[in-house]
């Protein structure tokens, strides 16, 4: 019984997941990075961070639905016909967006996806409105991690890498000079990874021109050097 | 160096000065979405689209739009902090797609949002190629080998230098 419910239930969001990628036209592929021969690695959030969206929506599904079944008590112990009439409305309100909160966590998951290379990452999330995020490891400023005690308990962390440049938008995750790497479980590890990179960088990572920083000795020098060697080895040999 | 664009293929970023005709129909649809505001809403992305044009050259971007007030932005690739490539529905039915391009400045908004290309994917893939940090250049064993080879190189040779003079001794030069 349990499997058929289960299988039925893989079925329905099959076909959910069908008409998203076909109609919505929701890439179903992970994205990817432009590279010279490098590896890319894609990853999802971890399991945890479902399971987190999962307990959050279990207990504000609870909240809502006892509010509403409180609602409908008072109002059938008031006047039961208006009660009576109203059972099937509560019932739906109390239902539906249940299911499509329950629908809208596991999409939210599956279009979740995280690309790493050796010099940038991509992020990209959402269903209605597909953001994608690049950002070059040489751009970033700094890296937060934040964990609230509920993700604790999942053991999952949220990663915000920013760029220079100020202005919170008041979107908060999508704002614009940041990236966000949500609910996953290796989050020091990747900051490890980052704040490596970041430290080798000889720039401010604002655009600095390679070349003024590096050269200390270019060709010229050397070859000056050269030529005042060899100068004084004529002249000493005399 | 330039190669490694070359992973749009056939797409050459230069050939854009003006958004796809498709973009009117886009903002007709977004106008259409403010209701009975449309007109107010429709107006100005009318004028924006027929006063909007784009310069892709070898350092930057420059777009500038507007009848009565108008407006440039420029940048330049290498000041590119991050890009961000967003479609909403509308966007996606049409092959749109808005391409934001996010500079170090103060404001929270991005710098330049270019709308109405049907490459964007290969217009954001062109963009990164063209940042910083997204080719060998600042890779840090790369970054590091050269100059200190050059700096051994130098010290190396004013070495050599000095043991010349050192060798000559000096109070009675050679004849």
């Amino acid at each position: 019984m349990n499997t058929q419910v289960e299988r039925v239930s893989k079925w329905c969001y099959q076909g959910v997941w069908g008409v998203l990628t076909s109609w919505f036209r929701v890439p179903d592929q992970p994205p990817t990075l432009p590279s010279e021969n490098e590896e890319l690695e894609a990853f999802q959030p971890s399991e945890g961070f479902l399971k987190y969206l999962k307990f959050k929506f279990w207990i504000l599904l609870a909240i809502f639905d006892v509010a509403i079944f409180v609602g409908w008590l008072v109002i059938t112990i008031l006047n039961p016909v208006i009660g009576m009439i109203l059972a099937p409305l509560a019932f739906l309100i109390a239902v539906v967006p249940d299911i499509i909160a329950y629908l809208a966590i596991h999409l939210r998951y599956d279009t979740t996806w995280y690309v790493m290379s050796d010099r940038s990452l991509r992020i990209r999330r959402g269903i209605w409105i597909i953001h994608g995020t690049t950002i070059t490891y040489e751009n970033i400023q700094n890296v937060t991690i934040k964990q609230g005690p509920l993700q604790r308990w999942f053991n999952i962390a949220d990663l915000r890498i920013e760029t220079a440049g100020g202005g919170q938008s008041e979107q908060g995750a999508m704002s614009s000079h940041c990236g966000l790497i949500e609910g996953v479980d290796n989050a020091k590890s990747i900051r490890e990874m980052l704040m490596n990179r970041v430290g080798q960088s000889q720039s401010a990572g604002l655009g600095d021109d390679d070349e003024q920083l590096t050269e200390l000795w270019t060709k010229k020098h050397i070859e000056t050097l050269e030529e005042i060697r060899d100068l004084l080895a004529v002249r000493l040999a005399q | 160096m330039n190669s490694s664009s070359g992973n749009s293929a056939g797409f050459d970023p230069r050939s854009i000065t003006r958004p796809e005709p498709v973009l009117l129909t886009y903002y007709v649809w977004m106008s259409i979405l403010a209701g009975p505001l449309f007109p107010f809403a429709f107006l100005p992305l009318f004028f924006k689209y027929k006063t909007l044009e784009y310069r892709f050259d070898e350092t930057g971007i420059s777009m500038k739009w507007g009848i009565l007030f108008r407006k440039e932005i420029n940048l330049t690739y290498r000041r590119i902090q991050d890009i961000h490539l967003t479609r909403n529905i509308i966007q996606r039915w049409m092959g749109l797609a808005t391409v934001a391009i996010q500079t170090a400045s103060g404001s929270s908004g991005p710098e330049m949002s270019i709308e109405g290309i049907l490459e964007s994917e290969e217009l954001r893939d062109h963009l990164y190629s063209q940042m910083r940090g997204a080719r060998g250049e600042t890779v840090p064993d790369e970054l590091n080998e050269k100059p200190t080879q050059q700096t051994d190189r130098a010290l190396e040779l004013l070495g050599e230098i000095r043991d010349l003079l050192k060798s000559s001794t000096p109070g009675e030069p050679k004849p």
